[in-house]
């Protein structure tokens, strides 16, 4: 360990027990939800598995570009988010809410760039009834985007608190559960683009 | 964490003093208790009357059903035809399993049992829990809209095989609304079981060790750990095949189209079994743990090897995680791979030996009380059993491969996950009324419905076994369509006889329930004389539970101490209550030892 990151942590204020019961259920919660996406790609796995030819060479293949694009774009959102919960936890209070900005906006950006990828292979005629490819990928983009919209209303939510100036080095449960959050939809996305796109 | 300020952790909430805030959208563990009760036995009465159609048509196929048929059959006659058979049988599975058992003993009594008895004021997260009922809420409307779909309720069985369940096979919107509520109802369990798992870790009151921890709490709580990690794979078959229905993917539809390949039907038996497995142990830990509990203290006796019960719980809890394969032993799997997951099934048989080794040890030479509780429990002790016993028939291929899909499947798991859970329920339900309502059940009445209970199903579940050991499959509209039926009947009428009169039975409950509530006599702070938190309070409790959170020093069955009796002239002693000349929080030895 960096003597630079040893001492922050060796001056980190106490966690109050209520933040650290807080986190538990946060814990707890994500490992509920990794079950629920770790059946998802196993339905992926099995289905390639099955499938003849993966993808099936008459359906419009995946691009890479934009959804790699997308990838920065959250992991850029997860950084700017991981810094606000730092800048909260160190005590410099006024750049939390520029950082928590920029992980809104980045995360934005990644639901802007989803959308226009459905919509490009939607009229170039990839349809969700066109056979299990085509399913996964819908399914699983769709359903992760559902929880890129709820993080996003977290990151509005943790927005306007930074912009009340609510975050102090023993405050900011919230910007640290929803940082929690944020991470998991981020590695949950990184998974996808490797296993959907890459592979 | 070395030192916890309990009191800051948990500070006293004021009482909330308007209606809504107190009995619609309360913040209380013990409301929310209170409302998943009534939730679970109102749809445990739905679930019944289903189950009596069912009856009906096995004892009268064809014929016109009374009081039901007039109201809700009129455009067939008043008779259960095919279709609408296919659905009374998969709305009843659906309801008693997601809809009845799993709220009354993981939302009710979870909710109820686990801040009480652990010594806490409230769940980890109030607000969640309150979410987490009214989500149950909205999925139990999507049950109550699937009644009212097109082309009827829900019809694909409980278990929403596919391709039966899309839309080639059920292409009604009950359907779809059986499959969105068996989701919505998911997140709601998850939601609970999150509050569960992080309120026992966290919430515990000084002393309050996991091996003091009474074994209801100990059942509860490996079942959230259970909700929380399979639950979500039961709502990604759910999410899977609500897309299948709704947005035209193929999942779990097998392929026309030779390049692209097809969906796996099969995909959805294994997603459905990884979680349907744990969920047969989600419905009866709850109940093995109380069940543990009351034979310990109506028999005035420690529980028999405590710790081995809870190693034995916690044992058949990552087992049921690797068992899930034996549902599906028919479905063309690898024999060797059968073999396999053969052996795991009938390893877990080991542990819950164990358990029942200890429960016959625990009232093996005890004063036994015979108290309506304890009656239930014995009740479910037995019915389990035997479920028990008929489950290792199934777990085996070899039999399994004869005895698959037929009744005896039937009697086996409704002798486990019905009769053994709903006696656990109802055992639940007798032991903590007092507490809860602050007055006692009729104990004649009781008596009565646990007789009536325990002959009846016992007769109603046997027969099911021995109709399906002759080979009578599950499922049928009409069974006796098939010659090789036909013979059985005589033996299905009288089930079904004894199916009607269990059900007559239970009316005696609903009005001991509705009765005592509001007239029965008052109940005192400890009625069974037992030593869990719980009864250190009024009845029913205050809002915020424990004015000071005790300091516990032993475990929850400490009776029959010869010291005690020498002390305190009675059989048993609170888990919080100082015998020596000690007070507690002081650096006596037993108190010392709890906070180590």
């Amino acid at each position: 360990m960096s003597t630079a990151v040893a001492s922050v942590l060796k001056y980190r204020p106490r966690r109050s027990a209520a933040d650290a019961t807080a986190w538990l259920g946060m814990v707890v919660f994500l490992a509920s939800w990794t079950m629920l996406f770790a059946a998802l790609f196993a339905v992926y796995a099995v289905l390639r598995v099955r499938a003849p030819a993966w993808p099936p060479p008459d359906l419009p293949r995946l691009p890479l570009l934009l959804p790699g694009a997308n990838t920065l774009a959250i992991v850029a959102s997860g950084i700017a988010l991981q810094s606000a919960l730092h800048f909260s936890r160190t005590g410099r209070v006024a750049r939390v809410l520029p950082a928590a900005v920029a992980a809104l906006v980045l995360g934005a950006i990644f639901l802007a760039g989803q959308s226009a990828l459905w919509v490009g292979l939607w009229r170039e005629g990839l349809r969700p009834e066109g056979g299990p490819f085509p399913s996964v990928f819908y399914g699983l983009t769709a359903f992760h985007a559902l929880h890129v919209l709820v993080g996003l209303f977290g990151l509005a939510f943790v927005v306007l608190r930074a912009s009340r100036a609510s975050y102090g080095p023993t405050r900011h449960l919230g910007l640290r559960l929803w940082c929690g959050y944020w991470h998991f939809v981020g590695v949950i996305w990184l998974l996808l683009y490797v296993t959907i796109f890459v592979l | 964490m070395p030192t916890m300020d309990y009191e800051e952790l948990q500070p006293i909430h004021p009482e909330p003093t308007s209606f809504w805030r107190k009995y619609v959208f309360s913040l209380d563990h013990k409301m929310i208790a209170r409302q998943f009760l009534w939730a679970g036995l109102l749809f445990l009465l739905v679930g019944g009357t289903l189950a009596m159609m069912i009856r009906w048509q096995w004892a009268f196929p064809g014929r016109p059903v009374p009081v039901i048929g007039p109201l809700f059959l009129s455009d067939q006659g008043g008779t259960i035809g095919p279709a609408t058979y296919m659905t009374v049988f998969t709305m009843h599975g659906l309801i008693m399993i997601f809809f009845a058992i799993t709220p009354i003993l993981i939302g009710a009594f979870g909710n109820y049992c686990i801040p009480l008895m652990i010594g806490a004021r409230d769940m980890a997260f109030p607000t969640l829990n309150m979410l987490s009922f009214w989500t149950f809420a909205v999925s139990l409307v999507l049950v109550i809209c699937s009644f009212f779909g097109q082309l009827g309720a829900a019809g694909a069985g409980w278990t929403t095989y596919p391709p039966l369940s899309t839309n080639i096979g059920t292409p009604g919107s009950g359907q779809t609304f059986m499959v969105a509520a068996i989701f919505v109802t998911g997140v709601s369990t998850i939601m609970g079981g999150i509050n569960y798992v992080t309120t026992v870790i966290r919430h515990r009151a000084p002393g309050m060790t996991y091996m003091r921890m009474p074994l209801t709490v100990w059942g509860l709580w490996l079942t959230a750990v259970l909700n929380v990690l399979f639950v979500p794979v039961l709502g990604s078959a759910a999410l899977l095949l609500f897309l299948d229905r709704v947005f035209g993917t193929q999942f779990f539809i097998a392929g026309a189209a030779a390049v692209r390949g097809g969906g796996d039907p099969i995909l959805f038996q294994h997603l459905f079994w990884i979680f349907g497995h744990p969920e047969v142990y989600i419905l009866i830990l709850p109940a093995w743990g109380i069940v543990s509990d009351i034979l310990s203290f109506f028999s005035r006796k420690p529980a028999n090897w405590y710790r081995g019960s809870v190693y034995a719980m916690c044992a058949v809890t990552i087992l049921s995680a690797v068992v899930y394969g034996h549902h599906m032993f028919m479905t063309g799997m690898n024999p060797l791979l059968g073999q396999g997951f053969m052996l795991l099934t009938l390893i877990i048989s080991i542990p819950a030996e164990i358990l029942f080794l200890n429960w016959l040890r625990t009232i093996w030479q005890g004063s036994i009380r015979t108290d309506p509780p304890m009656l239930f429990a014995l009740g479910m002790v037995f019915v389990f059993g035997m479920g028990g016993l008929t489950g290792l028939y199934l777990g085996a291929t070899a039999t399994d491969i004869y005895l698959h899909d037929t009744m005896f499947v039937v009697g086996h798991f409704h002798l486990t996950m019905a009769a053994a859970s709903f006696m656990g329920s109802l055992a639940a339900i007798y032991f903590w009324f007092p507490k809860m309502f602050g007055r006692r059940m009729n104990e004649s009445l009781s008596k009565v419905h646990f007789w009536w209970t325990v002959v009846f199903m016992t007769l109603l579940f046997t027969g099911q076994l021995i109709a399906g050991y002759a080979g009578q499959n599950r499922r049928l509209a009409d069974p006796y369509e098939y010659n090789f039926i036909r013979h059985l009947l005589p033996l299905n009428r009288y089930t079904s006889y004894s199916a009607f009169i269990l059900m007559a039975g239970q009316f005696v409950f609903v009005w001991n329930f509705i009765h005592s509530m509001f007239a029965g006599a008052r109940a005192e702070m400890n009625p069974w004389q037992v030593g869990t938190l719980e009864w250190t309070i009024p009845s029913p409790p205050p809002h915020h539970n424990y004015d000071v959170i005790p300091t516990v020093l032993r475990g929850p069955h400490e009776f029959a101490d010869p010291l005690v009796r020498e002390r305190l002239g009675r059989d048993w002693i609170g888990q919080a209550e100082p015998l020596l000349e000690q007070t507690p929080g002081t650096s006596a030895p037993t108190a010392a030892a709890g906070r180590a």
